[in-house]
């Protein structure tokens, strides 16, 4: 069976005129007496509804059932119960799943804030391509041109461009990567949604994704040349706009968990390398990220090295002042926290 | 006292410009016109008889706006037909949060209005005749916490909602949102919520609960939807309060928590955003500032040591900029419109904001381990003489709200004793 992304059954005509629709008695919505908050439906909203519970009361399996979830849909794609029922229509219907998903392309353009689609398209998708044999039979590589797959890229593609930090496509996107294993082009894509807006930090949590492979973070090493190559990745990107949180919070986070020891073997003197290059020591020095991640490196090198750790102490603490007292006071009960804590660590 | 606004503090975009830079900067610019024309709040905080210096809580039209949406919405509001729960729980906790009167009937309406939202197999649904919904249920119970009579919680099948939770249960601690739905930490969320009020709680409701949110929460600090998402405020309220219930909040890295928590706070408008380098929102008062106070009782930080954010700055933001004067009700951002939802999270952390909401330390009960401590650790909540901090008239105040569960104390507590007094449910359910 087709679906048609325009309907059938023709939308001007009420439903109670219509003789594909005479058998049904509609069951309208019950909402007591006075209830607080109701919503005045239109008449069209309100008679689709009426026949979609009657539909759905009956369990009926049928085209016009599917059409009329449809139309549900486009009006109100927040309606979670109408696309539970149109995805058991679609598997019992047996329709066209490459039709359906582009229905769902059409709605996501109309609504890009929507929850249910992305779940519906998750349904859709691991029906076309069963991900367990998919994933055992066919190369990353060849995955990567499996039509399935490439629609939903070029699908994701198309809603991050409207959107780039589009919180549900990031999430799909994540999904459909570690459902299909399909891990090696995902950080040349991330690669260029930062080389397209430094700043975004959906882009930059992606990355750290990437790394993990879907692993839990806890329990994993990063491999120490990786590792490496992100300090020098993280500070060619803060070297472009030093008062960017994203990079800073990406490199800092990623060394607190993975490899504390290189946040002062490596990140420091890079950093400080660009604090003391005249082109960059005006942005460098009066961005807070700076000294927030000074902060972060001295307690961590002063608990490894107990030699210089008062004196490495002492630094962090005058940074946490200043910031809370001149160059970040917004968030100067955190500086003054961080402070005491320092004052309070055991070396 | 409160850093006060200044130009200084506008976003430094190192003149290299890409879609972010250029959004906040709009944003500031917005902002700054309507920051320029206030007298300096500083004078305000906690004092003063009069206030024209833009820094008023506009009750009545607010309270009207809500009132109106009670009354009915127009037929745009369709695309909130599945939500029809939360219409109910912000309106209603909006006007409890002013201390406007919920009269007995608009509590009886309340009541039969979320009465045909509850499904026979338990669960309550986003309208009558539609599937169970975890954030469905939620607003729906705490409408009827708001009600606060034995009527209302008369209405609810616990044990049908118990038993429909189980269904919703996956095997790594998470909650389907609704059968077939999507999975994420709002689920733990509202699963401890209403298993916690309706006492519950069972071991095998909780069971690794704690340890997904733990994996949520990424290597900026903030917590997100699922292992791997970025972090959000939305989320990190919702697994912070979750953990809080369920005496677990240390299994988080509080320390990078706390940073990722504080960074939300804007330099120059003072209020919150809900990720990293994502502009200010008005809803964030609540999500992110609300969650300080389970922060400080988790960092096992008092009262004299302050909140990690500045409060002044914050209510100068809901204040200054979320309030609509034109049609009431307050909204995300100035340029956008009120509604309800953004009515009800920019005064409960306005709210949060004003009162300090801690646990008197003498009294803190610390085991964490049993779900039956649950109750009495909620219930030691309280608002801290003494940590109040007012910005503008003293008549700004709001009553205070409960930071894990969102709704003021003493529906709470009656809800609490109303439930905990019925026999606990059996172990065979």
């Amino acid at each position: 069976m087709r679906i048609e992304s325009s309907e059938s059954v023709s939308e001007s005509v009420p439903l109670s005129q219509q003789e594909e629709w005479k058998d049904v008695t509609p069951i309208p919505q019950d909402d007591g007496k006075h209830p607080i908050c109701p919503i005045a439906y239109t008449d069209e909203y309100r008679e689709i509804m009426d026949y979609l519970r009657a539909v759905m009361a009956k369990e009926e399996i049928s085209e016009r059932a599917l059409t009329l979830t449809g139309r549900v849909i486009q009006t109100n794609p927040g309606h979670y119960t109408a696309w539970m029922y149109r995805k058991r229509l679609v598997e019992e219907l047996n329709a066209d799943i490459a039709g359906e998903l582009d229905w769902v392309s059409d709605i996501s353009a109309m609504y890009p804030k929507n929850y249910q689609l992305w779940h519906h398209r998750e349904a859709l998708v691991v029906r076309l391509l069963d991900p367990k044999q998919a994933t055992e039979e066919q190369s990353e590589a060849e995955l990567l041109r499996h039509p399935v797959i490439r629609r939903e890229l070029q699908f994701l593609d198309s809603a991050l461009n409207e959107d780039s930090k589009n919180f549900h496509a990031w999430l799909y996107r994540q999904w459909l990567v570690r459902t299909y294993n399909i891990w090696e082009q995902e950080l040349i894509f991330v690669n260029t949604m930062i080389n397209e807006d430094v700043r975004n930090n959906s882009a930059w949590n992606q990355r750290y994704f990437v790394h993990l492979q879907g692993r839990n973070p806890t329990q994993v090493e990063l491999d120490s040349e990786l590792v490496s190559d992100e300090i020098v990745y993280a500070v060619e990107n803060i070297k472009l706009a030093p008062n960017n949180e994203s990079p800073w919070t990406y490199i800092v986070g990623l060394l607190l968990r993975h490899a504390p020891a290189k946040l002062y073997t490596e990140l420091l003197p890079k950093i400080q390398e660009l604090a003391n290059d005249k082109d960059y020591s005006l942005a460098m020095t009066t961005t807070p990220f700076y000294w927030s991640a000074l902060v972060d490196i001295y307690e961590k090198q002063a608990r490894a090295s107990p030699e210089q750790g008062k004196a490495l102490i002492e630094q962090a603490q005058s940074i946490c002042h200043s910031l809370a007292t001149e160059h970040d006071p917004m968030h100067g009960k955190y500086w003054e926290f961080r402070n005491k804590s320092l004052s309070e660590l055991q070396l | 006292m409160s850093h006060l606004f200044s130009y200084d503090f506008r976003y430094d975009d190192n003149v290299y410009e890409t879609e972010t830079s250029l959004k906040q900067v709009e944003v500031e610019e917005n902002i700054g016109r309507i920051y320029y024309k206030l007298v300096d709040p500083s004078t305000l905080v906690n004092g003063g008889e009069i206030d024209d210096s833009g820094h008023r809580l506009l009750r009545s039209k607010h309270e009207q706006f809500v009132r109106d949406a009670i009354h009915g919405l127009s037929s745009g509001f369709a695309v909130l037909d599945a939500s029809q729960p939360w219409l109910a729980f912000w309106s209603l906790n909006s006007l409890d949060i002013m201390g406007c009167d919920i009269d007995l009937q608009l509590r009886r309406r309340a009541v039969e209005t979320v009465r045909r939202f509850q499904a026979e197999n338990g669960g309550f649904c986003g309208g009558s005749r539609q599937l169970p919904h975890m954030a469905g249920s939620f607003a729906a119970i705490m409408t009827l916490v708001l009600v606060g009579d034995d009527e209302a919680y008369k209405v609810i099948d616990r044990e049908a909602m118990y038993r429909w939770m189980m269904t919703m249960k996956q095997p790594d601690g998470s909650f389907a949102m609704h059968a077939g739905g999507e999975v994420d930490v709002r689920g733990i969320y509202c699963a401890m919520v209403v298993a916690s009020l309706l006492n519950i709680m069972t071991p095998e409701l909780i069971a690794n609960s704690a340890d997904f949110i733990s994996q949520c929460q990424t290597c900026e600090g903030g917590i997100g939807p699922y292992p791997g998402v970025e972090a959000h405020g939305g989320y990190t309220m919702c697994g912070l309060a979750a953990l809080e219930i369920l005496g677990k909040t240390d299994v988080l890295d509080l320390g990078r928590l706390a940073r990722w928590m504080s960074s939300r706070q804007l330099a120059f408008e003072g209020g919150f955003s809900g990720r990293t380098n994502k502009l200010v929102d008005g809803c964030y008062s609540y999500w992110v500032g609300g969650a300080f106070a389970i922060l400080q009782k988790a960092l096992k930080r008092t009262q004299s040591d302050g909140y990690l954010y500045d409060r002044a700055a914050l209510q100068r933001y809901v204040l200054a900029c979320c309030q609509d004067g034109r049609m009431g009700g307050l909204r995300d951002k100035p340029g956008k419109s009120s509604d309800l939802y953004h009515t009800l999270y920019c005064l409960s952390g306005l709210s949060l904001s004003q009162h300090y909401m801690g646990v008197n330390p003498d009294e803190l009960i610390n085991d964490n381990t049993s779900v039956y401590s649950v109750p009495a650790r909620m219930m030691q909540w309280d608002a801290i003489p003494m940590g109040t901090e007012i910005l503008g008239l003293r008549s700004n105040i709001l009553k205070p709200v409960h930071p894990v569960y969102g709704v003021s104390l003493v529906p709470l507590a009656k809800c609490i004793k109303y439930f905990y007094s019925l026999p606990p449910l059996v172990a065979s359910l």
